[in-house]
């Protein structure tokens, strides 16, 4: 146990001593010796963690205790602390994963960048805040790394802060978080105010006792568990872009492309999903808040894939293909399968990184111009990227034998599976969304990569694979992206104990996955049966009208642009969320505000804030008159304050 | 018979008579020192009453203590008064008002 | 007739102390001008020696010696330690001051360890003896020290009040002692307890007025209103190494004053002082907080800083449980770890011949040395009690301590003051970050040992705010034996 607990501490520690290594003497080291501190410390998490996951999946050990208490107030104590079990040990390598290989990509990304220590810096602290918030054993650990990841966030969507984009896009994310965090915060109140502790496992064992009986107003169907439930996956559907909260992640593209598959794609954006699949326990006990959870999330599995067919910036359709992706782990979470959820959530890391970097890779053979339109045939030039990138979108798209596949496949047949309300409703929603998302992924790969190239002539001169920092993580990535799936999807899933033990809770009644084990026959098989099944052939039919639409009959999206003009204008305003929000947070807000200001300028600035200040300024200008410097002032003061003691004690 | 109250209503108004001259005295500050010299002597005249009447002779003992530092005190005291007077040329308690507010 | 001699090792201390001040004494007389260095470095092994001592000691069963007029227990020796090491850190952030500005050098540091030395007696003190003798050694050479920078003459006037309304603190506090004196027979802490576990005390008239004397003289050295009208002329009129050293160990001498005579002398007594605690530290906290924010010189307003900070403190007192006793002791010694800090960066700002007094001597001080802004930024923060600082944490202590015994107006009325507190502190924080400086010279510390320390001092600042435990921990232990 002490073995586990030092490796874990180690893990943890390493990023955030690069990232002061790295941050704190940034003007006074060198470019090398910041990405060399960071990744070699990166490195030694990355080896760490997967012992720890050895130890801990392999040997079947555990570890929850606390490190340091760092408050006491009456009962409450207020710990940092961990609890390493096989979910946190599947989420540490992970992210150490994907962390390590974008310190390396950066390397070569970055390389022309003025904040190139800086940047080394946030995303060592980001991995360290990660860290923090999967390895928690209390929620208020949890609500640390929640908040720490934010930041890190902000600051690198804003890391280019000299673009107008940047900064907005940064201002956007933290606006919609802070929505999620207030439904957070009330979730905590909840926990705290009504169990009494913050610390994950006295809560959990307290959960099944009050389940039923208690409501939270008398009268009303509302129970605790529930009211918890909804304020904390409030904080979820912010921090993992469910819809309506989504609109943050695509302005979020605007930070530099190793960001966005770090943080906007293979770890952040899923720490609400880990949220949910950790408060298993309590998400058990109230099948409401698992509907809720199945409806969001399916919902965003498709209507956002839908988005992504109409966009031109290469990073965007990848951003909402990540909305999607994040709505299917939603949808799996919401039916019970957390263990499909948390498969989706690794295969998920892993491809989406690839076509992250690869996107990125393009990029940055393009001089930093990231439309579709003006790309195409970069084939030729760049072999590496494009099959790596091809890789990745056959896995995105569930295609076999490529680890999207499984994960994918479990997920679509759990919901139809599962039996709670409105699985049927989701269940459409996500076979539909895998003919979606075949379409736009094999769209942005066409565009790219086959056809004419459209680039001016000069620049068609200038494209040419990127260096080897560059690919070698993509070809790292692409190997989990072709093997993860099938290797894992037995003992991740099905298999007794599963890779993920004892770490989630399901009731029986709920326990899909375990209804589907009993016909699981081994991945190969499930690659057969999936022939005779919808989804995989709305993957390819997808894939076959992207390949008509964008290669042999260029001339067809135009058409249909004009023919379904209705159904475009509505895509390409994203259903009006944005111009939504702008109509009425944005501009309502300017109007409420301004009259609220002009009350409040009068009355309140006026009358109550400065004339307090006034009030306060003057009593202290007068009340510094009575030091008057004259010692037989002084003594008398003191003879005063004397006798006034006297007079009040003793007749008092 | 003098009563012990007496002792100390004398003591008392010594305590008094020196927080006077420290308030009332607008000219020299040799007039401070010297209440702060009264104000000590009037806690010795305390102690001692109560050491003879109780019988108690460590009240005595804390006399001779409280003698000795005052010297030490008024030695401190007579010393800072030298140098404020080298240079300001002046003693009077009406002047020290720089530091104020 | 057999003599047996008392138990000096409780004393090892002040024995170390003394022992080493006449050593220092020595080497100076016999050193030639130029190597007269020497004796800063004596001076700082003596401190860190018996810091080291101290702390080899902490742990050690209570000892009381000098038929009953000595103790040696786990308060006084963490009041030591601190006593200690914040003059060693006023040493390395004056060093620089001292040497350019021609003040006398081993006059300096020989009535520094005097001090220090009354300061070691005082918080040992279990006698009314030895508490007025501790006293008296750790003013008279704070008086002299004000004075030892000839050239300036604020510093005289400074001195000359300081001195006058000292004597007639201590004439309080021996008034005080001797009623006491009379009331119990006796000026011992241990036979005065045990005469009021007696409850014959027949004299209440005498006792209260003894506690109201006494207590004045004690609230005096802490610079308590209304016994704080010397606070800001001293801390003004001094030169900055001297207001370094006034501002900062003499506070937690001065704590173990107040808690001597009220805590441990005379805890029967608490219904009593509880009431005179919650006037002077309302009065305190409304005085110092509310005259700060016109000040304009920064030594001035932090004077008035420390009045209003050594009224939160008392309410720790006020609780009167070991809990608030602890809560008050480690607010102390956060404040002084603060107040250490930031008289520090302006004692290190300050060149020859330009004493740094005002806020807007701090302007863009961001631009000139990051890192020294930085530090003073961590430590007003604090002050300001912001979250998770070691300022909150002690801010928090003293009202839970209250809100715990049901006093819940107390803490709010304190609260409203800390918000008032918040925007002087804030005020220099936009001073140093968001205005232009007055001269763009960037500032260079040129010895290692200050940079070290200050650096030391701000992130202690920092981590005791990230790490509270350890020490609250120590300071209830000293309450709970």
């Amino acid at each position: 146990m002490e073995l586990l607990k030092t490796l874990s501490l180690l893990v943890v520690i390493a990023p955030l001593v690069g990232a002061a290594g790295a941050g704190l003497f940034c003007r006074q080291v060198s470019k090398q010796f910041a990405h060399r501190l960071t990744i070699a410390l990166m490195g030694f998490s990355l080896i760490l963690s997967l012992y720890v996951a050895c130890l801990v999946i392999g040997q079947d050990q555990s570890y929850e205790g606390v490190l340091y208490l760092w408050g006491q107030s009456g009962k409450l104590t207020l710990n940092v602390g961990f609890l390493i079990d096989n979910l946190t040990a599947c989420m540490m390598v992970t992210v150490t994963f994907v962390s390590f290989l974008v310190h390396i990509y950066s390397i070569g990304y970055m390389a022309e960048d003025g904040g190139y220590q800086r940047f080394f810096s946030y995303i060592s602290l980001f991995t360290f805040f990660m860290l923090m918030l999967v390895t928690a054993n209390n929620f208020l650990q949890l609500f640390f790394g929640w908040e720490g990841v934010g930041l890190a966030s902000y600051l690198l969507i804003g890391f280019w802060f000299n673009r107008e984009s940047a900064n907005q896009g940064s201002f956007k994310a933290f606006l919609v978080n802070r929505v999620g965090d207030f439904g957070f915060v009330v979730g905590i109140a909840g926990v705290l105010g009504y169990f009494g502790s913050l610390d994950y496992i006295p809560v959990f064992a307290a959960i099944p006792g009050v389940a039923e009986a208690n409501t939270l107003i008398p009268g009303t169907s509302w129970s605790v568990i529930s009211f918890i439930g909804f304020f904390l996956f409030v904080g979820a559907m912010a921090k993992s872009a469910q819809m309506p909260l989504h609109v943050w992640l695509p302005e979020s593209m605007e930070g530099p492309t190793p960001i966005s598959a770090l943080i906007h794609a293979a770890t952040m954006v899923t720490a609400g999903v880990f949220m949910v699949a950790r408060l298993s326990p309590l998400y058990q006990y109230t099948p409401s808040m698992q509907s809720f959870i199945l409806i969001i999330g399916a919902t965003g599995a498709l209507f956002t894939g839908l988005i992504a067919i109409v966009q031109n910036d290469i990073k965007r359709v990848v951003a909402y293909s990540t909305l999607s992706q994040l709505g299917y782990m939603m949808a799996a979470a919401g039916v019970s399968a957390y263990a499909a959820s948390i498969f989706h959530l690794m295969t998920h890391a892993a491809f989406k990184a690839l076509l992250f970097l690869g996107a990125g890779s393009v990029i940055l053979a393009m001089h930093h111009d990231q439309d579709l339109r003006h790309m195409g045939g970069l084939r030729k030039q760049m072999p590496i990227t494009y099959f790596t990138f091809l890789i990745g979108t056959l896995a995105l798209c569930a295609i076999p034998p490529f680890s999207g596949f499984f994960s994918k496949d479990a997920i679509i047949e759990a919901v139809h599976s599962s039996q709670i309300g409105g699985a049927s409703y989701a269940y459409v929603c996500v076979v539909l969304g895998s003919f979606v998302t075949a379409f736009y992924s094999f769209r942005a790969l066409f565009l790219a990569f086959h056809g004419e190239g459209r680039m001016s002539h000069e620049a068609k001169h200038h494209v040419k694979e990127s260096p080897w920092v560059v690919w070698l993580p993509l070809v790292l990535l692409a190997i989990p992206s072709v093997i993860q799936g099938y290797m894992m999807v037995g003992p991740m899933l099905f298999s007794e104990p599963s890779y993920l033990g004892n770490s989630i809770t399901v009731l029986t009644q709920n326990n899909v996955l375990m209804r589907m084990g009993e016909e699981f026959r081994g991945g190969f098989h499930m690659i057969l049966e999936s022939f005779g099944n919808f989804p995989l052939w709305f993957a390819i039919l997808g894939a076959f009208s992207a390949w008509i639409a964008y290669v042999k009959k260029p001339e067809l999206p135009p058409l249909c642009v004009k023919r379904f003009k209705w159904l475009y204008t509505i895509l390409i305003h994203k259903y009006g969320f944005d111009d939504f929000n702008d109509w009425f947070f944005v501009r309502g807000g300017q109007r409420t505000a301004k009259l609220m200001y002009q009350g409040d300028a009068r009355i309140i600035d006026d009358f109550f804030v400065n004339g307090a200040g006034r009030l306060i300024t003057w009593c202290s200008a007068t009340a510094r008159r009575l030091q008057t410097g004259y010692i037989y002032h002084y003594a008398f003061v003191m003879l005063l304050g004397l006798m006034a003691l006297l007079v009040w004690l003793m007749f008092r | 018979m003098v009563t012990l109250t007496d002792y100390l209503i004398v003591g008392a108004i010594l305590f008094g008579l020196s927080l006077a001259g420290m308030i009332i005295n607008r000219k020299n500050l040799i007039i401070v020192l010297m209440s702060v010299e009264l104000m000590l002597l009037a806690v010795n005249m305390n102690f001692i009453a109560f050491s003879s009447f109780l019988q108690d002779p460590r009240g005595q003992i804390f006399v001779f203590f409280i003698l000795a530092v005052a010297a030490a005190e008024t030695a401190i005291g007579l010393a800072i008064l030298i140098i404020l007077f080298r240079h300001r040329q002046s003693i009077n308690v009406t002047d020290l008002d720089t530091l104020k507010g | 007739m057999n003599f047996t001699p008392p138990d000096f090792f409780p004393a090892i201390l002040e024995m170390l102390t003394l022992g080493m001040t006449c050593l220092v004494m020595l080497v100076y007389l016999f050193l030639d001008q130029k190597n007269r260095g020497i004796t800063y470095f004596l001076t700082q092994i003596t401190l860190l020696g018996t810091a080291v001592v101290a702390i080899s000691l902490h742990g050690s069963p209570e000892v009381i010696t000098f038929d009953g007029s000595f103790i040696l227990n786990s308060q006084a020796i963490l009041l030591k330690i601190f006593i200690l090491l914040s003059v060693s850190f006023v040493l390395m952030y004056s060093r620089t001051y001292i040497r350019e500005n021609d003040i006398l050098h081993g006059e300096f540091y020989l009535l520094v360890l005097f001090s220090v030395l009354g300061m070691e007696v005082l918080v040992s003190a279990y006698s009314f003896l030895t508490l007025y003798l501790g006293l008296e050694i750790f003013s008279l050479p704070l008086y002299a020290l004000i004075a030892l920078k000839g050239n300036k003459p604020v510093c005289q006037e400074a001195a000359i009040k300081y001195f006058i309304m000292g004597a007639i603190a201590s004439g309080f506090l021996l008034y005080g002692i001797s009623l006491i004196y009379g009331a119990c027979q006796s000026f011992n802490i241990h036979e005065i307890i045990s005469m009021m576990s007696l409850s014959i005390h027949t004299e209440p008239l005498l006792l209260t007025l003894g506690l109201v004397f006494m207590s004045a003289g004690a609230l005096f050295k802490l610079g308590i209103a209304p016994f704080h009208m010397w606070v800001p002329d001293v801390y003004e009129g001094s030169p900055n190494a001297m207001t370094l050293l006034i501002a900062t160990a003499p506070k937690l001498a001065g704590f173990a004053l107040l808690t001597h005579i009220l805590v441990e002398a005379l805890p029967v007594l608490f219904p009593q002082w509880q009431y005179l605690l919650i006037a002077v530290a309302l009065l305190s906290m409304a005085v110092g907080n509310i005259i700060a924010i016109v000040q304009d010189n920064i030594k001035r307003m932090l004077a008035y800083s420390s009045i209003a900070n050594m009224g939160y403190m008392l309410l720790g007192l006020i609780a009167g449980t070991p809990r608030g006793y602890g809560a008050a002791l480690f607010y102390m010694i956060i404040y002084v770890v603060m107040s250490l800090g930031a008289f520090g960066v302006i004692t290190m700002l300050s060149r020859k011949g330009f004493e740094l007094e005002k806020v807007d001597d701090f302007k863009g001080l961001n631009t000139r040395n990051p890192w020294l802004a930085f530090m003073m930024l961590l430590i007003l923060f604090s002050m300001a009690g912001v979250p998770p600082s070691a300022g909150f944490f002690a801010k928090v202590g003293v009202l839970e301590a209250l809100v715990k015994v049901n006093i819940v107006w107390l803490p709010a009325v304190a609260l409203v003051f800390a918000i008032i507190g918040a925007y002087y502190y804030l005020r220099v924080v936009k001073v140093m970050y968001f205005d232009e400086p007055l001269e763009k010279t960037p500032v260079i510390l040129e010895s290692f040992d200050t940079q070290l320390a200050i650096s030391i001092n701000g992130l202690a600042v920092f981590f005791l705010g990230l790490f509270p435990t350890t020490l609250i921990e120590l300071c209830q232990q000293a309450f709970l034996a």
